[in-house]
């Protein structure tokens, strides 16, 4: 039997890669990506706690979290492509300023 | 016994994949990256006996998310990364020693959980007395107990989809208006707001490019004041 606290570190792991890329990247579409890996690893936390604890709100909020993930996604993509529409890069470096 | 063996191929297939991601400088790669990420998820979602949880993470987040995600990169044809070169060496020793610090909390806490007397908790699968998961127990859920969570969700979602066809589209903006993203029509008082009186308007990309058309040899104006 899996003991509670692995799901919690590989949690934990997974959510410091996704918080690492964040700050490691510097392309737009990358940054978006870790930050779904960091919606992912509290997802299993949801999930772990939810089983263990034979209680099914976690996983009801698991499935708002992915709609949220999902609406941010659409969202998301259609900023970086008027940004890519307006600078030709999806370098954030380039976009600190908003206005031009 | 086996569920360990099990969980161990499966959280080094996730940690694995999640490192190839932040590793890799091609987006399409670490996109690829990321569906192995979300495959392994569900594996595990299987092994806790949530399999509604791992269906959906397939179909949303392998499924939509993502081929949304490599669709833009494809449209887009994103370049590689160019390697930069380290600024700020000043603070890596910083960032070592901090990190030392967050790794020697997270051991103690681990140890003093493992270390305090507590009930032993077993996931859902092992004993078979709940129906937590199932697909019947999370819609009964949805629609009593968490009733408002869940419109409020589909209002996010009708947010989403207004403000994504808001941002996508393409649309000539009348003198006054907010300006959107993308080709539009600038008229001269937008691009200098010192120059007032002429009416002429251009198709540009950018204010910057409508200030080439215009001619004005100097830089944008800044709006810092407004």
């Amino acid at each position: 039997m899996v003991p509670l606290s692995w799901y919690l570190i590989l949690s934990a792991v997974l959510f410091t890669i996704g918080a690492a890329g964040v700050l490691l990247k510097r392309n737009a579409i990358s940054m978006f990506m870790c930050i779904e890996l960091m919606l992912n690893a509290v997802n299993l936390t949801f999930v772990a706690f939810s089983s263990y604890f034979r209680d099914v709100t976690g996983q009801l909020f698991v499935f708002i979290v992915m709609t949220v993930a999902a609406a941010e996604a659409a969202v998301g993509l259609g900023i970086i492509i008027a940004i890519f529409r307006n600078r030709e890069s999806l370098d954030v470096d380039e976009a600190s300023v908003l206005k031009f | 016994m086996i569920t360990s063996i099990l969980f161990l191929i499966l959280a080094a297939a996730a940690i694995g994949c999640a490192i190839a991601m932040v590793a890799q400088r091609n987006p399409l790669y670490s996109a690829i990256s990321l569906i192995g990420v979300f495959i392994s998820l569900s594996c595990l979602y299987v092994l806790l006996a949530a399999p509604f949880i791992a269906a959906v993470q397939v179909i949303v987040y392998a499924g939509a998310i993502m081929v949304l995600v490599v669709f833009v990169i494809m449209l887009l044809n994103v370049e590689e990364e160019v390697r930069r070169p380290i600024r700020l060496h000043y603070l890596i020793p910083t960032a070592v020693a901090l990190a030392a610090v967050l790794i020697a909390e997270v051991a103690f806490l681990i140890y003093s959980v493992e270390t305090s007397p507590y009930v032993p908790l077993s996931p859902v699968g092992t004993t078979a007395d709940s129906n937590v998961g199932l697909t019947a127990s999370i819609g009964t859920g949805l629609f009593t107990k968490y009733l408002l969570p869940f419109e409020i969700t589909s209002v996010l979602i009708l947010m989403a989809i207004v403000g994504a066809i808001t941002l996508a589209r393409r649309i000539a903006v009348p003198p006054g208006a907010g300006v959107v993203p993308g080709s539009q029509v600038l008229p001269m008082e937008r691009v200098d707001p010192r120059r007032k009186g002429d009416a002429t308007e251009v198709e540009a990309n950018t204010t910057g490019e409508a200030a080439r058309i215009f001619d004005l040899n100097k830089p944008t104006p800044s709006r810092a004041g407004d």
